[in-house]
């Protein structure tokens, strides 16, 4: 069996200048909707927290969000996952714990008006109140207090009498927002209609590294490719591979923006695979071109990229289309992160082939031209390296 | 057939079933034992035949697949630093009082660890300038202005001490997490400030970050001996409940309960106990293991704290000159006062160091301890080696240090999955590897034929290799993972395609079978190694830059890397040439 019966003589590379063009405006628009709309960032990166609930019984979105608006969180975000009859939801919102800025002030004052308490301050990234009383105090006494502020009470821990001051010390743990968002979808219910699947808290900070890492190692992998391919190859061919990589990276990243996708930990690890395929697929017609430089000396430049590419055709569609047979199981099982991730590395297949024929070839056309002219301007003002008087 | 063939036949028969035996710790601990004994290598390692490989070799299912909780606790060094800081601008002052070398304010900077000490007397600030520099050597001088000196920690000794509060709060973290009785927990530092605690089979998000995320607790309490037979006559009185495994064990002269669990002892003797005083246990750590607990004693203590860890100045293990490891401590003026006080009250009695409700060791009170240091000498134990016993004493200050100095540790993330979840996701997550590698199979046996069935092999190969390979680095397969494992299989095809279609192109110019084969592998062969060591750099990059579920994803694709190397440019090509060379076939099949 064959794909392709006979040899293909298309001319890709006459029209390479148009689709560099279109490219270079595809490109440009995903980056100017990156810097006004931003990714729909995950909690990976954003912070806050995030949980999976799934119900016993078939529910809409909207209810659960009304249920959640209810209970006293007006501010989370719901989404269905996976099929409709599997009652699936993520319910997502900023912070880790109950206890902020706003709150914690509340929490203060309630405290204050228990009479004889004094020191009390908030430590937000812990979610401890902690705070110094005249007499020993009842731990009911001071949750309902913290309660009243709208905190929820997880624990009020009795430290004793304060060693360096008079005094008693205690420390009230908030709960964090995971509880309080089960706690809101729980009211009014006598037992929980719905299983509890999964609870993710990224700190703030922590995100904020995760980010950071996650696009070094996206630059790291760039820059280590290129060199790679530079020494493996010529020079000329290292700049193509290299904006091919970006150019498919930015088409990916367009697939998190105009689809909304979480862009997540699992986003950048798409991201970074594509880098891996893209890359594979410019090497294996790099390959072609420089054996057929040597087998076809004296043709054009172009024309020999053009045969390299009609060579390998048949590969690239049989390669391309595997790995995309191999995602259809994680396509059609894959639910949330794995659909996305499976999602992009099929835009990253596609713009894979494209920019390896439109992108990486051309430019290495172009840079090979550029050096043509440059000696032969060199010649014709007789600036000729008698060195080398057989180079050409 | 000649003798390099042979030679790497038997390499790819020796692999095929070293790969198999490779895995048969994963499949006896994934499908032959109930799901709670999954993680219980000493179950696997009973019911594995004798001549499987060690259990530990076997492949971990990630906290995604199996359910769990993974945490990373950021440890706030900052602070830490600063409280020390502020400490030591005490321990200065104080210094300077009992020299009787002038009198001095101190004025800490928090943001730039600085002090800055300003004499009373102009005149005197040379001879402080002097003796404080000389003895207080983790300070440098940063400017001095006529009765004002400002000083700064010594960078190489911040970082020590940025070091030692992870080491600290690591180790604070570990015996609380053991406290709840936890098993196969995996506690390991992250970067420079960071603690990643994995927990297997725990559901309770809330519950583990309140664990983990409290500050450590040191306190000092009296050993209550005032009736040394306590515990055996409570045993004697009321027999422990049958199945609790409450035994009696003398240890230097006290008779004390033992028991397997904490709870088991703290169960036991709830509401047995006079008014004012508390059981509080030991644990008795595994000798292989250190961070295991074999077993927990028990020890009757006032239920008054005279001493906590606040007033700890510094605690440091050092060398006797009797040459036994030993830990000195300090006490800050009030702590030594109240020391003093009891170690007077108390000759003859034991005081125990309890860091957060664990007794960490209950020395002998030999005599009065004034001036607010003290030297806890590590009895001689039976069957210690010296390094041992060191790393006893050693263990022991950082309890201390953590209790005295505590840097606060703050949640940095929290990931929890259901178990249910991650049953249906392993479920799923195979499903979507069985049908793309299926249908990748028959899609490679229809279009190439012969040729296709001989990749396929090489593909189920490469399958297993990656599986084996994973267990044998004792690896953790989570999600990204399997998308990993699915991608490196798309990898694998393109070599094998490479290959047929150069073998194709070869035949069409007319060559013979034989030579059709051997060009196309020849020709195929730089295009695949170079496509693949591409691929391994991001691999790597990943690998190293990654945490968690990317680490994951990126240890499957250097392992099914280099799996596909082997599988599309060794296997395939022993089997054609067998088939070309061997068997002389005319024709290829592709």
């Amino acid at each position: 069996m064959q794909i392709l019966k006979n040899k293909t003589n298309i001319d890709f590379i006459s029209k390479r200048k148009p689709a560099l063009f279109l490219s270079t405006l595809l490109n440009l628009a995903i980056i100017v909707g990156i810097a006004a709309f931003g990714f729909n960032f995950g909690v990976d990166f954003a912070g806050g927290t995030v949980v999976e609930v799934k119900f016993d019984h078939p529910i809409t979105a909207e209810e659960v969000r009304e249920r959640a608006d209810k209970g006293g969180l007006p501010d989370v975000s719901v989404q269905n996952i996976g099929a409709a009859e599997e009652n699936t939801f993520l319910l997502r919102m900023g912070g880790v714990t109950q206890l902020n800025e706003e709150s914690g002030a509340k929490g203060k004052a309630a405290l204050e008006a228990l009479g004889g308490v004094r020191n009390v301050y908030s430590d937000l990234p812990n979610g401890i109140i902690r705070f110094r009383a005249a007499q020993p105090m009842d731990s009911d006494a001071v949750t309902k207090a913290v309660e009243s502020a709208g905190i929820g009470v997880q624990e009020v821990r009795d430290l004793g009498e304060a060693q360096g001051g008079t005094g008693y010390d205690y420390q009230v743990v908030a709960s964090g927002m995971a509880d309080r968002v089960f706690a809101a979808l729980n009211a009014g219910l006598e037992k929980p209609d719905f299983e509890q699947r999964r609870v993710d808290y990224v700190g703030p900070q922590v995100g904020k590294q995760l980010r950071n890492r996650g696009i070094m190692a996206l630059l790291y992998s760039m820059v280590a490719i290129l060199i790679y391919v530079a020494f493996r190859f010529d020079f000329k061919f290292g700049p193509g591979a290299l904006v091919a990589m970006v150019h498919d990276v930015i088409m990916v990243a367009g697939y998190y923006l105009v689809s909304r996708r979480e862009f997540n930990l699992t986003a950048i690890a798409a991201l970074l695979t594509v880098v891996g395929y893209s890359v594979n697929d410019t090497i294996v017609i790099y390959d072609r071109i420089r054996e057929d430089m040597a087998k076809f000396q004296g043709k054009p430049f172009a024309e020999v990229i053009n045969i390299a590419i009609n060579d390998t055709l048949g590969r690239t569609i049989l390669t391309s289309g595997t790995t995309a047979l191999s995602l259809i199981g994680l396509l059609i099982f894959g639910v949330g992160e794995i659909f996305d991730f499976a999602m992009a590395m099929l835009v990253g297949i596609v713009v894979g082939v494209y920019s390896t024929i439109y992108i990486a070839s051309p430019l290495t056309i172009w840079l090979d031209e550029r050096a043509a002219a440059k000696e032969a301007r060199q010649r014709a003002s007789g600036n000729v390296d008698h060195q080398q008087p057989n180079a050409a | 057939m000649d003798r390099g063939w042979w030679w790497k036949f038997g390499l790819i028969v020796a692999v095929t079933l070293g790969s198999i035996w490779f895995l048969i710790p994963t499949y006896y601990s994934l499908v032959v034992l109930d799901r709670d004994q999954r993680n219980n290598l000493a179950v696997l390692e009973e019911r594995m035949p004798s001549w499987a490989p060690p259990a530990k070799y076997r492949l971990n299912l990630g906290l995604d697949l199996q359910g769990g909780i993974h945490m990373v606790m950021r440890v706030d060094t900052k602070t830490a630093l600063q409280k020390r800081t502020e400490r030591r601008a005490q321990q200065i002052v104080n210094y300077i009082n009992d020299k009787k070398l002038g009198e001095v304010t101190a004025d800490t900077d928090p943001e730039k660890l600085e002090v800055t000490l300003t004499a009373k007397d102009p005149a005197t600030m040379d001879a402080i300038q002097k003796e404080v520099l000389a003895t207080f050597t983790d300070f440098k001088e940063v400017s001095r202005s006529g009765a004002s000196l400002v000083l700064v920690q010594d960078e190489s000794q911040a970082n020590v001490f940025r070091t030692e509060a992870v080491d600290q709060a690591m180790l604070v973290i570990r015996r609380r997490i053991d406290k709840w009785g936890v098993a196969e927990v995996d506690v390991r530092k992250l970067g420079a400030d960071s603690i990643q605690i994995s927990l297997p089979g725990r559901s309770n998000a809330e519950q583990a970050k309140e664990l983990v995320g409290t500050t450590a607790q040191l306190e000092f309490r009296m050993v209550d001996d005032t009736n040394p037979q306590f515990f055996a006559q409570l045993l004697q009185a009321t027999p422990p409940p049958a199945g609790s495994e409450i035994t009696l064990t003398t240890e230097g002269g006290f008779p004390q309960l033992q028991a397997p669990t904490r709870e088991a002892i703290i169960e036991y003797t709830k509401d047995k106990v006079p008014e004012n005083r508390v059981v509080l246990t030991e644990c008795i750590a595994n000798p292989v293991k250190k961070n295991e607990c074999t077993s927990y004693r028990s020890y009757l203590l006032d239920k008054n704290v005279p001493l906590t860890g606040e007033s700890l100045a510094s605690a440091d293990a050092n060398i006797s000159q009797l040459n036994e490891p030993e830990v000195n401590i300090s006490f800050d003026p009030a702590g030594a006062r109240e020391f003093e006080r009891l170690t007077e009250q108390g000759v003859g009695r034991r005081m125990a160091i309890v860091l957060d409700e664990n007794v960490q060791t209950a020395p002998n009170i030999n005599e009065k301890i004034s001036g607010g240091s003290a030297r806890i000498t590590m009895g001689r134990m039976g069957g210690r080696t010296f390094e041992e016993w060191l790393g006893e004493a050693q263990t022991l200050a950082l309890v201390l240090k953590a209790g005295a100095l505590p840097a606060p540790v703050t949640v940095g993330e929290i990931r929890q999955v259901g178990a249910s979840l991650g049953d249906e996701l392993i479920r799923k997550g195979g499903m979507a590897a069985v049908l793309g590698l299926g249908l990748v199979i028959l899609f490679m046996a229809i279009y190439y034929k012969a040729s296709g069935l001989i990749a396929d092999l090489a593909l189920l190969l490469n399958g297993l290799l990656i599986l084996a390979g994973l267990a044998f680095f004792n690896a953790t397969l989570t999600l990204p993972g399997i998308a990993g494992f699915v991608l490196t299989l798309g990898v694998a095809v393109d070599a094998n395609v490479l290959i047929n279609e150069r073998i194709r192109e070869e035949l069409g110019h007319g060559k013979t079978a034989r030579a059709a084969v051997d060009q196309g592998y020849d020709r195929a062969f730089w295009t695949i190694f170079d496509s693949h060591v591409t691929a391994l750099i991001s691999a790597f990059i990943l690998f190293f830059t990654g945490t968690g579920p990317v680490r994951g994803f990126a240890t499957t694709l250097i392992i099914g890397l280099l799996a596909s190397l082997f599988t599309s440019i060794t296997v395939t090509r022993v089997i054609m040439t067998y088939f070309v060379h061997g068997r002389n076939a005319k024709v290829v099949s592709v």
